[in-house]
């Protein structure tokens, strides 16, 4: 019998093989953060959030926001393997009228909750969410996933003072901290650093975690809220391309347009981490 | 005589208040704004129904659409400019793009804010919103209509964006229900029409007075629902007297007048002459004079009517 951990792990792994698969698809896509925000996804949508992907929006279900529109593959990804639409969809992944465009759309897939891609909307969204949910009375959580080269967007810290001045406990934060962006190292194209630390200033209470190990996940999401009457944020510290052994780490892999010979080495790569997590 | 004057904003806060009675979905979100937008009797009586937020208007736009999504109906009202240039992607987004269903009220619109100078006008609102699909712009023209137009936005799933002035205002026409969408005649004439909006109605009013004495006859149709525009009134009217004058407290160019000149270029080629602000950063004085300064006090507008008249004889 599989634990927790191993179950999870064997998600993903599938999770990171769709998200290849949709470039397949599409011929391109945002690679490196969907698979560094990708085993957070995966705990969120199979461990940790009370969805239904046959009652999609039952009034009492946990909220998921990707405030990083453009990770939309992880998202995509778990929605297919958690059962939210059948998993041939992500084969029309960048083709004309598809459901799953470049960044979501809450009107064409189930599941999805926010029309995000713009950076520096999520969290504000998130917010009126949970207070929404809180006035409703009920116990619903938000869970919102930010990229760390968001984190400038100003919007986004009118949104973290009003979440503390609300005292949202049921909204917790995770900052999918890769520390890259397009143009390079996060801290060199706008230092935010130390993040926690402005979290916490603004009346958070928060952690850091390495967002790449799912026993780390799965006892961060027991822990929410991690103080009674705050929002909780959590600094992920994920890889990008995080699972595909030639992408790991580099900046040239944020938005990944592949040659056939690199795609067919990634399909074989991660068709080898399915097999292994299946194996168990 | 005396005339009977109401704050527009006061108006517009009570109509909020009473709606909201009726209906338990209906919350006020402020950005240091909902005092001065009429709301001070509704904090008071729904207290857990009024967020305030302090100045942060990006994050309430974003905020309103969050809290739409749980069922709420969020009404969120400030300085026009700072609800729809400055969250202008919060907006198009988080409201259009997302569908909810969310009022934004733009008060001290136009140049009624006329002493703080340009940063405080909004003369593009019209604009900006009627861009964003599946919004829908309103300029209710006096205090019963204002009333009527809360009532109508409430009942209307989907962001609105409606705006209000700040001058006391009176009361201009017997009421009916403000259908959204429609607008109203309400004067006949036969030479030229004149379409308004919004605060300058009542001018348009007197100068159709004035333009009688002179010799023309100007129909007066009053929109309260700048978009979607009532097309058949816009189109029936040009038929009936061929001129049509517009006017609206906004630029000339992106509002009504542009709105107007679409459907009749379109459909039905009309001369038309829109009245309005030029395009520059307005000057700035006591609101009364800076409408006059632009010629859209009443005697302004009758003349720049009846010179369009003249011209076209």
């Amino acid at each position: 019998m599989l634990g927790t951990i191993e179950l999870l792990e064997r998600h993903a792994a599938r999770c990171r093989r769709s998200v290849v698969r949709m470039v397949r698809s599409s011929g391109a896509g945002h690679l490196g953060g969907s698979l560094s925000c990708l085993d957070i996804v995966t705990a969120l949508y199979f461990h940790a959030m009370d969805v239904d992907p046959k009652n999609p929006g039952k009034t009492n279900r946990d909220r998921f926001i990707l405030s990083a529109g453009h990770k939309c593959m992880a998202q995509y990804a778990a929605l297919a393997e958690r059962g939210f639409f059948d998993i041939s969809l992500l084969d029309t992944y960048g083709k004309l009228n598809t459901k799953l465009p470049g960044h979501p759309d809450m009107h064409k897939l189930p599941g999805v909750e926010a029309n995000t891609g713009a950076l520096g909307h999520g969290l504000s969204i998130s917010v009126g969410m949970a207070l929404g949910l809180r006035a409703a009375g009920l116990e619903s959580r938000v869970y919102t996933i930010m990229g760390d080269g968001e984190l400038p967007e100003g919007s986004n810290w009118e949104a973290a003072a009003a979440a503390a001045h609300y005292g949202l406990q049921n909204l917790a934060v995770f900052v999918d901290d890769n520390g890259l962006q397009i143009s390079g190292r996060t801290v060199e194209v706008m230092n935010m650093e130390p993040v926690e630390e402005r979290f916490s200033a603004f009346g958070w209470a928060t952690r850091s975690i390495d967002g790449n190990d799912m026993s780390e996940i799965v006892n961060t999401l027991g822990a929410l809220p991690f103080e009674p009457g705050k929002p909780s944020a959590v600094i992920a510290h994920t890889i990008k391309c995080k699972g595909l052994s030639f992408a790991e780490g580099k900046m040239a892999y944020h938005y990944w347009k592949p040659k056939e010979d690199e795609l067919a080495l990634a399909e074989l790569e991660l068709d080898e981490a399915v097999r292994l997590g299946e194996a168990g | 005589m005396d005339v009977k004057l109401s704050d527009p904003r006061k108006i517009f806060g009570a109509a909020v208040l009473e709606a909201a009675r009726h209906n338990p979905d209906i919350v006020v979100l402020s950005a240091d704004s909902g005092g001065s937008s009429g709301h001070g009797d509704f904090k008071k009586q729904f207290p857990d129904r009024y967020y305030e937020f302090g100045i942060m208007e990006q994050g309430v736009v974003g905020i309103a659409s969050g809290l739409a999504t749980t069922g709420k109906i969020p009404v969120f009202c400030a300085i026009a400019p700072f609800v729809t240039s400055r969250p202008f992607e919060m907006f198009r987004n988080d409201l259009g793009y997302m569908k909810q269903n969310v009022k934004i009220v733009g008060r001290n619109s136009g140049i009624s804010y006329s002493d703080l100078g340009a940063t405080h006008h909004s003369l593009e609102d019209f604009a900006l919103t009627r861009m964003i699909p599946g919004v829908t712009v309103l300029a209710p023209q006096d205090p019963g209509e204002i009333t009527s137009a809360v009532y109508a936005i409430l009942e209307h799933k989907g962001p609105v964006y409606m705006r209000i002035g700040n001058d006391p205002i009176p009361d201009l026409f017997e009421q009916s229900p403000l259908e959204i969408g429609k607008g109203r005649i309400l004067r006949e004439g036969s030479d030229v029409t004149v379409i308004s909006t919004g605060t300058l109605t009542g001018a348009a009013i007197e100068a159709a007075g004035f333009l009688e004495a002179r010799g023309v006859s100007a129909r007066l149709v009053g929109m309260p629902t700048v978009y979607p525009i009532d097309r058949d009134l816009v189109l029936e009217s040009a038929r009936s007297t061929g001129l049509v004058v517009t006017v609206e407290e906004h630029y000339v160019i992106g509002g009504l007048g542009t709105i107007v000149q679409e459907v009749l270029s379109e459909e039905l080629p009309t001369k038309v002459r829109k009245l309005g602000l030029p395009h520059v950063y307005a000057t700035s004085g006591p609101y009364r004079e800076l409408l006059a300064h632009y010629g859209l006090d009443a005697p302004g507008l009758a003349a720049s009517v009846e010179d369009f008249v003249n011209k076209a004889r």
